[in-house]
């Protein structure tokens, strides 16, 4: 009786420990983004004071901030973020769905090509892709930030993709195009509406991927109006500019977080199983 | 709910796909001749003058562009401000990726024009006599001008009067052996000494203020590279010293003038190399009063220099467009005296044409920072200043903790090395 | 006739079934060629090209921008930076993130809000984590400085000791450890996702042969994570080692070139020379190739998938 009494105390002494660790380290997590949202409060006057908080907090960082073109790189943010999501998609779903069900010619090395590409990074190829879209003399540098987002993060939402459709077992399309449905009809009423989660899984990653990425969008709208900077770009330009508008920067900052947190949140039940299918396999 | 979060997104992302084809098929196209009599839009990059939002360069173009379209209502000039610290590597990079502006006003480049991708000044100005001769030069290129002076500058020793008192000193300094008894005798009492500005914003101009006082310079009297002549080792050597000392701020070469100049307005600096643009950024400060800081000729190796640093900024066009009529357009009607003047009250710099010069001539604060510009020292005009401006403006503070011979030697192999 | 029409029949079924493929996984193909695998053509052409800073080409340059890369004084400095930089961050981040793993598939109340504080910094953008560590090292008035103060370990603000971020070895650590705290959260989730993998038999099967905690952790569970460890490391190599904003936004790779990784000076020296900066991208991306292999070769890849 005691022996067991005992052992259920200390179990609990342990999760007890547990949490308390793995609070302190979910606080560390969480501190930077919080200075980050005391810092766009504070109030201009009371930037450069040396102390934990400030005296006063103060919203005008995030109504004035809009009048530094920060709409217009939101807005290029979203035309880049959701046309290479969209695009991703288009491309994505048939070549993962037909790598899935049909062994073809050529098929290993599709999938070597979609795994050899997942370690090319845009950084190690910068100048590679700076002339060449110099070369295609796009109207616009947002039309070449969809296409390299897209690019690479094609093989990602292969990769994800293709492990979801493989999990769903090709039985029921073959009962349904028994019946006479065609095999992209059967695609789209059977096999979709149950790959669901993945594809969502990749859309978001792509999304999100697409909205934080610096280098490449960096180096093509350098010098541009901000309706063709994505927000990275833009929030990087408060820096030397009457030697550094934190409060703007952070405010800024803060606001192009929002959507990634919203969206995260969505998913954030499939992150794990997400990574299991995807790069473990 | 999951299968309409698609649909949601697919349909936002088509959305967006459609709106961003639409903003951009209007008249932004790079390489688009210039419609003839249809609308045409240029495009202006200029630096960013300013101290902070309320003065930033950008309402002054924007005010320029919107009185010009009011006479020229088919032309519309729209106005990108870029700060200093970023002005050179953005409009480079712009070039490179081939998203070339029409106007750009703040450095100029002679190898854009040995690349042939300029207008002359007499392309694009009807009375191009009118700009100061004196920094004729320095804008040409194989004897013809293609940069146009639009504001110019000259530099002065600034120091802090109340920090000297509280530290016993009793005169301004006139020599580098001043500079370094001050900086200390200001440092034993808690401040920094000199604020030295090494930082990739500036430091090209900060070395060339020592470098001119000890009669070395970026090239020699024939015009051939001499950055790692033995006066400037000795230079770059005594500022080491200053360094090591703690007579300046820490790391120099990590700091730039925007940070140096705000802290000096908030009495924390005692010496520091500035222009008349400090000026209001002290007033700005609100620490020190007009008797507490005044500002006299730089200090050199054995004497106060004789000959200072005058600055130039460039406007230079694009050919790239073929916007040849509607650029003239615009550059005469913004060298107009009357914006020449607007702009050097807004931020205290120096008119770049004789009509703006002659009128300012008689103004008690100007009249004097002119009479000296015709002496002034100017950076240097080669093709591939460019290239070696950024490799000083990116390695020379490194000369004040490691060893100046062997950074200076780097840059003038830099130098020699062309593009 | 009736035979030609049906080897007719035969024959557009064939080929339709040849074609059928490039229907579906075309797309796929071309945006990865297009996008992903002309530019390394485009790199390797442009490194032996001599291109003026405005981008136009003056014609062929052989080797010349390879030797010249060679003869930079900052090169050398460089790469043995990244060599560490790539080095120390990965193994901390790999040994941190098994402990925080460990600790996060463990049940306990709250254990689903304190893993989402983990998605912190995956969903800010390493540049934002980046700028916000920047100015919290501000040797006048950065938190770190203040709370370090008060500690007694920074004995003055505004003081060069304050002033982590501009000398350059302690700037580095400093980063390195920016570096580590952004790829914790995908590498504690991935190995997370290894850790459920495993079924609890194995550890009911270890504890009933009388092993310990740290022996079951030892001889059980780390052998099973294996795979995921090596995904995860080769992830993180790659990641680590392309890695930009960090030290972009931190210190610009300044003072000088002292505290850049090969990808900054790449990037910093394309502006004046874009045949060097094309030529340091080749050398940039052969060693991630180089390291890959000899990665998978080390770990002997094959013999896990097979």
């Amino acid at each position: 009786m005691t022996a067991m009494a005992s052992g259920r105390r200390t179990i609990n002494r342990r999760t007890w420990a547990f949490s308390l660790v793995a609070y302190a380290i979910a606080m560390i997590f969480v501190l930077p983004y919080a200075e980050m949202i005391i810092t766009a409060l504070r109030p201009p006057k009371e930037l450069l004071d040396a102390g934990y908080l400030p005296k006063h907090y103060d919203f005008s960082n995030f109504t004035s901030i809009w009048k530094t073109g920060f709409g217009s790189n939101l807005g290029a943010s979203l035309k880049i973020a959701g046309g290479a999501t969209l695009l991703v998609l288009i491309v994505a779903l048939p070549a993962a769905y037909y790598t899935a069900r049909k062994r073809f010619r050529g098929r290993t090395l599709f999938l070597l090509l979609v795994l050899a590409t997942q370690m090319f990074q845009p950084a190690a190829m910068l100048v590679g892709i700076q002339r060449e879209f110099i070369d295609f003399n796009l109207s616009s540098p947002i039309f070449s930030l969809i296409l390299v987002n897209a690019g690479f993060n094609l093989a990602f939402a292969v990769w994800i993709l293709n492990a979801y459709f493989s999990s769903i077992p090709a039985e029921l399309e073959e009962a349904a195009m028994v019946d006479g449905t065609s095999r992209v009809g059967a695609l789209i009423r059977i096999t979709l509406p149950l790959a669901t989660p993945g594809i969502v899984t990749a859309l978001i990653f792509t999304f999100i991927s697409a909205w934080n990425e610096f280098i490449v969008s960096l180096t093509l709208t350098l010098g541009q109006p901000a309706g063709k900077q994505p927000l990275t770009v833009g929030i990087n330009s408060y820096i030397g500019q009457y030697s550094i508008d934190w409060g703007h920067l952070f405010a800024g900052a803060a606001i192009a977080t929002i959507p990634v947190i919203v969206l995260f949140a969505m998913i954030e039940g499939r992150v794990v199983s997400g990574l299991t299918a995807g790069s473990i396999k | 709910m999951k299968r309409s979060i698609i649909t949601a997104i697919a349909g936002a992302a088509a959305v967006a796909l459609a709106l961003s084809s639409c903003s951009s098929s209007g008249g932004d196209k790079g390489n688009n001749g210039g419609k003839s009599g249809g609308a045409v839009t240029l495009k202006l990059v200029a630096a960013d003058y300013g101290t902070g939002p309320a003065n930033a360069s950008q309402k002054y173009w924007q005010g320029i562009a919107d009185d010009f379209h009011k006479q020229n209502p088919t032309i519309t000039v729209k106005v990108t401000t870029i700060n200093w610290n970023d002005f050179d590597t953005q409009v480079q990079t712009l070039i490179q990726n081939h998203q070339y502006p029409d106007i750009t006003e703040g450095d100029y480049f002679s190898n854009y024009a040995q690349e042939g991708l300029l207008y002359s000044a007499s392309d694009v100005l009807s009375n191009p006599g009118n700009l100061l001769p004196v920094f004729a030069k320095q804008g040409s290129y194989n004897g013809t001008q293609y940069g146009m002076p639009f504001t110019t500058s000259s530099r002065t020793l600034f120091y802090n009067k109340k920090l000297f008192s509280a530290a016993g000193i009793t005169s301004a300094p006139q020599t580098w052996a001043d500079v370094q008894t001050d900086a200390a005798a200001i440092k034993a009492k808690g401040d920094i000494g000199f604020g030295l500005p090494l930082g990739s914003e500036e430091a090209q101009a900060e070395a060339l203020l020592w470098f001119l006082g000890n009669g070395g310079n970026y090239q020699d009297a024939s015009g051939k590279w001499a950055i790692d002549s033995a006066q400037n080792v000795e230079t770059m050597t005594f500022l080491k010293g200053l360094v090591s000392a703690g007579d300046t701020e820490p790391n120099p070469g990590t700091k730039n003038r925007t940070d140096l100049w705000k802290q000096f307005a908030a009495g924390k600096i005692g010496m520091i190399n500035g222009s008349p643009a400090l000026i209001p950024i002290i007033q700005a400060g609100g620490a020190l009063t007009d008797s507490d800081w005044t500002s006299v000729p730089i200090a050199g190796k054995t004497g106060p220099l004789s000959s200072t640093l005058g600055v130039c900024d460039n406007v230079a066009a694009f050919k790239a467009n073929k916007h040849q009529a509607e650029i003239k357009k615009f550059l005469d009607f913004a060298y107009q005296d009357k914006y020449q003047i607007q702009f050097d009250k807004e931020y205290d710099l120096l008119p770049a044409t004789t009509s703006a010069s002659n009128a300012l001539a008689s103004d008690p604060i100007f009249g004097p920072f002119l009479k000296a510009l015709p002496q002034a020292v100017q950076y240097p005009s080669d093709t591939s200043w460019a290239t070696v401006k950024t490799q000083i403006q990116h390695t020379l503070g490194t000369a004040v903790t490691g060893d100046p011979k062997s950074v200076l030697s780097a840059l003038q192999s830099t130098a020699k090395k062309g593009s | 006739m009736a035979l030609t029409a049906l080897t007719a029949q035969r024959l557009v079924r064939r080929t339709g079934h040849a074609f059928a493929p490039l229907l579906w996984i075309g797309p796929a193909v071309a945006l990865i060629g297009v996008v992903v695998l002309w530019p390394v053509v485009v790199m390797f052409h442009a490194s032996v090209q001599h291109i003026s800073p405005d981008g136009f080409v003056l014609g062929s340059a052989g080797g010349k921008n390879y030797s010249n890369l060679w003869h930079e004084p900052a090169l050398s400095g460089v790469i043995w930076r990244t060599v560490i930089w790539v080095v120390a961050v990965v193994f901390v981040t790999i040994l941190l993130s098994l402990a925080l793993a460990q600790l996060f598939n463990q049940r306990f109340p709250g254990r689903r809000v304190a893993r989402w504080a983990l998605i912190a910094p995956w969903a800010a953008s390493v540049m934002m984590t980046a700028l916000i560590f920047r100015w919290a090292l501000d040797a006048n008035n950065g938190v770190i400085n203040i709370f370090l103060h008060d500690l007694g370990i920074v004995h003055k603000l505004g003081s060069s000791q304050a002033d982590w971020l501009g000398r350059p070895t302690v700037a580095l650590v400093w980063m390195m450890i920016v570096a580590v705290f952004v790829s914790l959260p995908f590498t504690t989730y991935a190995l997370l996702a290894g850790l459920q993998t495993i079924p609890e038999e194995v550890y009911e099967a270890a504890r009933m042969d009388g092993a310990n905690r740290w022996r079951m952790y030892f001889s059980v569970t780390l052998p099973l994570l294996r795979p995921a460890v090596l995904v995860a490391t080769l992830i993180n190599v790659i990641n680590v080692f392309n890695s930009f904003p960090i030290i972009w936004e931190m210190t610009r790779g300044g003072p000088g070139y002292d505290t850049a990784n090969t990808t900054v000076f790449m990037f910093i020296i394309k502006q004046p020379y874009p045949g060097e900066g094309a030529a340091m991208s080749v050398i940039n991306f052969g060693l991630v190739i180089v390291v890959v292999v000899l990665f998978l070769r080390l770990t002997r890849w094959k013999e896990q998938v097979d």
